[in-house]
């Protein structure tokens, strides 16, 4: 084979590699950029979300705590409302509707993992999915003090 | 025997570092003699922890309160085969039982073909840094990990195993994970030592078949948690991105993006560092894994709360990751990466092992973000699902279409049989006519489906066309994994994006429908005879056109132990085609029940893929000849 014949072919080559990795970067780029401005979720605390202000709280993972008072089971349809409170303060609470499967693991102290978003009227939050965690083992945290696991203080 | 154990494993620790300083000095000294002196430390660690193990079991067998994990993790009432497997239900003893499988297959590495091919200089290395991986642990099971803490006084009855876990999936699915986090310390510690001691790719072909190995354990634990979460979770799907989920992915996606490397690393000579890498990278994301699972740095269903191993495992990654980059990057600068053509099968396999890893550091950034997005927002922001099955998929739906063409083109450059190929093609395209004639119109599923065909007639075509391969048992091993694969491609394809869901609040007598199906639910019973709980069941008749398809009983039960949670127990009447799903969600007095019914295709694929993956990938271990 003559030798400008090798070093054009591997010259092309050079260059369908280059245009390979382009496309092939361009669209993982264009994927992952739609997917961070379409999927983004603030994952929120209970008191963090009564902290912010309204017009940015929209859509949101919210964590807290199922409190004792005031869980009513929909009868008639699938869902629960209940008061979502603060794993570390359980005086900041926000009223929860959920529409949907109740996990089995529900009930009053299990720690939960809500989606949805807030209403306009922004002290009642609208969840659509609901995950409770591991059923408590309580176990004594550094400070000899029975605690879930997971919860601080 | 609390402190007997613990001090067994303290003066373990003790030995192994005192090994390590020694071997290591001598090493400086370029003095290797150490070899017979490392082994027998080995040996001895061994022993050690098989002895503490017994220990361990025994107390869980007999229910010894006087420790706090028996007692936290098994009750009287407990069945004795899930107070024996209670050993890894908890993080402590799930420790002892991921160091209790590094040490048992480093004791099985000297017996090896493979290692008495190795000089003695590697030897040492390797010993050394698979001596600094055991001295982790060690300090971990007698520090933030003890597995063996005393109670006084001793209760007479223990916390019971919480009942999500009393299910066979949800037993083996831990010990098959941490089996292949263990595995993979070997090709980790391998390519270390080889290049540390200046040897060139040989290490690749010796530790070949832990890889597989390893790899083998990972995938099958991977797809025993997401069997068990579709089974018994009741919410009807196998993966929900979740952290910890995909924390056990990562290395799956490295660890077979390396396994891929090292083919084209042996076959053209290659890729050397990025293999060390690749090999050392896949163990660390091991470590991320737990760490992910046991540090609370990020709030998940499954996350078991910040507890005290979250510093150290960060610490030890990070020394784990600057050692790897010291060795890959300060010790030689000799090799260069060349693929002479992308459309040659080193090229492709090249191509897919750069999406493998792509799809590892998408999920990855994924895990993290959280914790990145704190740089700019005073609120962390999270990914949900939706994330992931955008950006990922559609990677994972190239990477089939690269595994159906890849075996028709030649080692070198271009398309070695295009006839084939163009069969290939054909069934693509045919397939693809079909699905969408029949009303699946999804084009991402229709582009992952037609690639799924693809790869069944692209793999079953060669073997019938190529005798070599067919006379080689490898080839077998080799080709059915991705068989496997191709059936979970399908699996996914389908059962994702096709799946059909209702949920209603019925009374005796009446009918729902979802999908083409009607059913209708007839009673619900009450069964108080069995000791350990109390259970309801919801009779379900399913039809479709009239004809009768099956009957369904999904439960609902108290456990003794925790009676203030109920536990669905779902029932399904299987199937390869269509699936039908029940769960019970809840019921009152009056006999109404809610239910959630849902119908998902092809479902079945994924397992039987999975299995057939897992189980034929043994073939492809190699003999090794012995020096």
């Amino acid at each position: 084979m003559k030798p400008e014949t090798i070093m054009s072919t591997a010259k092309n080559q050079k260059w369908v590699y280059l245009a390979a990795i382009l496309l092939v970067g361009t669209g993982v780029g264009y994927l992952l950029i739609s997917g961070l401005s379409q999927n983004s979720v603030y994952f929120l605390n209970v008191s963090e979300a009564l902290a912010m202000p309204a017009e940015k709280l929209t859509q949101a993972r919210l964590f807290g705590t199922v409190a004792d008072n005031g869980i009513e089971h929909d009868p008639s349809s699938l869902g629960v409302s209940f008061f979502a409170q603060d794993s570390d303060d359980p005086n900041q609470t926000i009223r929860v509707h959920f529409r949907g499967a109740v996990p089995d693991t529900f009930k009053a102290g299990v720690e939960v993992i809500l989606e949805g978003s807030f209403t306009a009227d922004t002290r009642v939050f609208e969840a659509t999915t609901m995950m409770t965690k591991c059923p408590s083992k309580y176990e004594k945290n550094d400070k000899g003090q029975m605690r879930p696991p997971g919860s601080v203080g | 025997m609390h402190a007997i154990s613990f001090t067994a494993l303290l003066l373990s620790m003790l030995a192994a570092v005192g090994l390590t300083a020694t071997a290591g000095m001598k090493a400086l000294k370029d003095d290797f003699d150490t070899v017979a002196l490392l082994e027998k430390g080995q040996i001895l660690l061994t022993v050690v922890v098989l002895a503490v193990s017994v220990v361990l079991v025994q107390a869980l067998v007999v229910r010894d309160y006087s420790y706090v994990y028996v007692r936290d993790y098994t009750d009287n009432f407990l069945p004795m085969f899930y107070a024996v497997t209670a050993f890894w239900a908890g993080q402590n003893g799930s420790f002892l039982f991921w160091y209790l499988c590094v040490a048992v297959m480093g004791c099985c590495m000297i017996y090896t073909p493979g290692y008495s091919r190795l000089d003695d200089r590697t030897k040492v290395y390797f010993w050394i840094i698979f001596f600094l991986v055991e001295i982790f642990f060690l300090f971990a099971l007698t520090g933030p990990s003890n597995p063996f803490m005393r109670l006084d006084p001793v209760p007479a009855d223990g916390r019971g195993m919480n009942p999500l876990l009393q299910n066979p999936g949800m037993i083996f699915h831990p010990p098959l994970l941490f089996l292949g986090y263990a595995g993979y310390t070997i090709p980790c510690c391998l390519a270390l030592a080889s290049r540390l001691s200046g040897g060139g790719r040989e290490w690749l072909d010796l530790c070949r078949n832990w890889n597989i190995v390893a790899w083998i354990f990972l995938t099958s634990g991977i797809i025993l948690g997401a069997w068990w979460a579709y089974m018994e979770l009741g919410w009807g799907g196998y993966w929900a991105w979740d952290p910890v989920e995909n924390a056990s992915l990562i290395p799956w996606l490295v660890g077979t993006a390396f396994i891929h490397t090292a083919i084209v690393g042996r076959t053209r000579g290659t890729l050397l560092r990025t293999n060390v890498l690749l090999a050392s990278l896949t163990l660390l994301l091991c470590f991320f894994a737990t760490f992910v699972v046991r540090s609370g740095l990020i709030d998940s269903v499954h996350a078991f709360g910040g507890s005290r191993m979250g510093v150290p495992l960060l610490v030890f990654m990070i020394a784990g990751v600057a050692f790897m980059l010291y060795v890959c990057l300060v010790q030689r600068k000799d090799d260069v990466t060349r693929i002479d053509d992308f459309t040659s099968r080193p090229g492709m396999l090249f191509l897919a092992s750069w999406l493998f890893l792509c799809l590892g550091a998408i999920v990855f950034l994924g895990v993290l973000w959280p914790v990145i997005s704190t740089l700019w927002s005073a609120n962390p922001v999270g990914l949900d699902a939706g994330f992931y099955n955008r950006v990922c998929l559609p990677l994972f739906a190239v990477l089939a279409l690269i595994m159906a063409v890849c075996p028709w083109f030649s080692q070198k450059s271009g398309i070695s049989d295009k006839p084939a190929m163009g069969l290939v093609l054909g069934v693509g395209v045919g397939a693809a006519v079909v699905i969408y004639a029949l009303g699946y119109t999804q084009p991402l599923a229709l582009f992952s489906s037609a690639s799924g065909f693809m790869m069944v007639a692209s793999i079953t075509l060669y073997f019938v066309r190529n005798k070599a391969a067919r006379a080689f048992l490898p080839s077998w091993g080799a080709y059915g994994v991705h068989m496997g694969v191709a059936l979970m491609v399908l699996g996914v394809a389908f059962s994702g994006p096709y799946k059909v869901e209702g949920e209603a609040v019925l009374t005796p007598g009446q009918t729902m429908n979802v999908g083409s199906y009607e059913i209708l639910f007839t009673e619900l019973t009450h069964d108080h005879a069995n000791p350990a709980m109390n259970s309801h069941a919801a009779l379900l008749t399913v039809t479709r056109d009239g004809k009768a398809v099956g009957n369904m009983a999904p439960e609902k039960r108290q456990y003794r132990n925790f009676e203030q949670s109920t536990f669905a127990e779902v029932s399904v009447i299987p199937s390869l085609g269509e699936e039908i799903y029940a769960t019970l969600l809840g019921f009152d007095e009056q006999g109404t029940a809610s239910l959630k019914i849902s119908v998902n295709p092809l479902v079945n694929w994924i397992w039987i893929g999975g299995t057939l993956s897992c189980l034929i990938a043994f073939l492809c271990w190699r003999k090794i000849e012995r020096r």
